[in-house]
């Protein structure tokens, strides 16, 4: 079920640090109720596209639309009031600070005293450790535990967990199921389904075709810094997508028209 | 063992070390100086001098936190006391003060502007500025020095700032536990504290939170300078004046305080408790040397090897509490 007006529309997007080129005239349209995969090698611009949408990097040219509006400024505290929420799969966690403290970093809930905004440290701790452990958390670790203390995968739930409960309008997923176990990839992948039935657009990033093509409404596939490829998996197999992946460069695009 | 039991707590706390090397050297300075360093008199300066350094390092603490560094604090210190001294001839004392906390203030600004702005790295910057505001209050004083006249020495404004003993104690004693309490509650249980240790932490994932990291990082200047200047503020009312000199070198006592207290430069984590407690051996050593009359010439070399040995000490307990 996709809406006519796309909820991001991205426009002749180009990105350079310093002399590379890392995103490259791209344009695509994201639509509410949607589950796009993001599918490319490593260094093919993915997680820089999705660093843009999120706020971390502005681009050097081109126009970015968020529900119909041009964006203007772009910082990730932007992006989170409009409803972004990111899952990223470098950065995203304080190894420093507690599980709560992480989960509710930049927007911690608060009781005030005398006016002056004091943690409110109980429903930090109950309430991210009823969300996190549903991804998965040793029974032993507690939420005032430093994430330092964490496995990878319990790393990914703290994060995955935050998405969740912060969700809004848009969830990006980068490489989500990296660290975990099979089980818990399946949950994860369950819930990317279950928010896009909720009516939010969902991002997967992966660079496993085969994965996301079973979950996936439409799979854009990017090269160098290019789009590639866009067409829904009604309209492709995963065979004939890896394909594209493996020529590299070929422009591809396919869309069911009913 | 009774000892491995202690490994958590050494691990989780770093400010441990110092804590006990303080208890150590309380004991053998006050066991091998005859009386002359363990009395009333003499632990009322050191408290004194605590609570003017342990105010300073409070907010380079906080700079340290964030992953930067401020040694501008003692030129900042040195501003603090001219401005208070200049201003508490003419107006009440209170807001003398509250003026030396301003100009503490736009020198915090400056430094924090100029990190955040530039991106040049704070060691830098605020190496530029310990000497530009050095020379500044040099060319002030013009090598004499500013003092209120005796006459003046008096009122309870002049007093509550540093001016006097209350209980036997400098009442800059109080405003330091005042300040620490207040800087603890915002560090630990406040938005303000989660998001500056998460800058310390990982700028980049703070960023990512859409947690403004320049701004934090400015505060945290601006509040270091704040606190350097109200240092010199009270050392001012304690001495009644002050020149050109005042307060040189004590940023690297303070940055060695917040160090030998559990402060990690890199950022993230720091204790504040910590940081007093180094700021109080670094008092202690300092007076146990002019108490048993060691040559002046000695003195900065002496408190160099302590410190250096504390530092060793503190580290090699740091690793034995981190060994399973």
């Amino acid at each position: 079920m996709t809406n006519d007006h796309p909820l991001i529309q991205v426009k002749n997007l180009d990105l350079y640090f310093g002399a590379f080129h890392a995103l490259r005239n791209v344009s695509v349209d994201f639509h509410a109720g949607e589950l796009v995969g993001l599918v490319g090698d490593n260094g093919a611009g993915k997680t820089t596209l999705i660093r843009v949408l999120c706020g971390i990097h502005a681009p050097t040219s081109g126009e970015v639309f968020f529900d119909g509006r041009k964006v203007e400024k772009f910082h990730p505290k932007l992006a989170i009031d409009q409803g972004i929420e990111t899952i990223q799969q470098s950065v995203g966690l304080c190894d420093n600070l507690s599980i709560a403290r992480n989960f509710y970093l930049g927007r911690e809930p608060v009781k005030r005293i005398l006016g002056i905004p004091f943690l409110d440290f109980a429903l930090m701790r109950e309430k991210s450790a009823r969300v996190i452990r549903q991804f998965g958390l040793r029974d032993n670790v507690s939420t005032d535990d430093e994430v330092e203390r964490l496995s990878g995968g319990e790393r990914q739930s703290v994060k995955i967990g935050r998405a969740v409960e912060f969700k809004n309008r848009v969830v990006i997923m980068d490489e989500p199921t990296n660290h975990l176990s099979v089980r818990e990839r399946e949950h994860v992948n369950e819930l990317a389904v279950q928010l896009k039935e909720q009516g939010l657009l969902v991002i997967y990033i992966t660079h496993d075709i085969f994965q996301v093509h079973k979950l996936a409404d439409r799979i854009v596939i990017m090269e160098n810094g290019a789009k590639v490829a866009d067409a829904s998996t009604d309209a492709m197999t995963a065979e004939e997508l890896e394909e594209v992946i493996r020529q590299g460069g070929r422009v591809v695009e396919k869309r069911e028209t009913a | 063992m009774a000892m491995s039991a202690a490994k958590p707590l050494i691990r989780r706390n770093a400010e441990i070390g110092i804590f006990l090397i303080g208890a150590l050297l309380v004991i053998l300075f006050a066991s091998t100086s005859d009386g002359r360093w363990a009395n009333l008199y003499n632990v009322g300066t050191i408290v004194q001098v605590t609570a003017t350094l342990g105010l300073m390092s409070l907010g380079v603490a906080l700079v340290i936190g964030t992953g930067e560094i401020d040694i501008s604090v003692g030129s900042t210190f040195g501003m603090g006391a001219l401005a208070y001294l200049w201003l508490a001839a003419h107006v009440d004392p209170l807001a003398a003060a509250a003026a030396a906390i301003i100009v503490g203030a736009a020198i915090g600004l400056l430094n924090g502007l100029l990190v955040t702005r530039t991106g040049t790295p704070s060691l830098i910057v605020t190496l530029g500025t310990l000497m530009i505001f050095r020379g500044i209050a040099i060319a002030l004083t013009e090598g004499f020095s500013f003092s209120i006249p005796y006459a003046a020495r008096k009122g309870w404004s002049y007093f509550l700032l540093g001016g006097d003993d209350f209980l036997d104690f400098n009442t800059a004693l109080y405003w330091l536990i005042a300040v620490v309490a207040v800087l603890l509650a915002m560090l630990k249980a406040t938005p303000f504290g989660n998001r500056l240790l998460a800058v310390g932490g990982s700028a980049e994932s703070a960023h990512s939170r859409g947690v403004r990291v320049g701004r934090i990082k400015l505060s945290a200047f601006v509040l270091c300078g704040m606190l350097a200047a109200f240092a010199g503020t009270l050392e001012a009312g304690k001495l009644g004046f002050a020149d050109g000199s005042m307060g040189r070198l004590m940023e690297l006592q303070a940055i060695a305080s917040c160090v030998l207290g559990g402060c990690v430069l890199a950022g993230g984590r720091i204790s504040l408790l910590g940081a007093l407690m180094g700021a109080f051996v670094l008092s202690s050593i300092q007076s146990y040397l002019v108490v048993m009359g060691v040559q002046p010439q000695w003195f900065v070399l002496i408190l160099g090897v302590i410190v250096v040995l504390a530092a060793y000490g503190d580290k090699s307990l740091r690793q034995w509490a981190l060994k399973r």
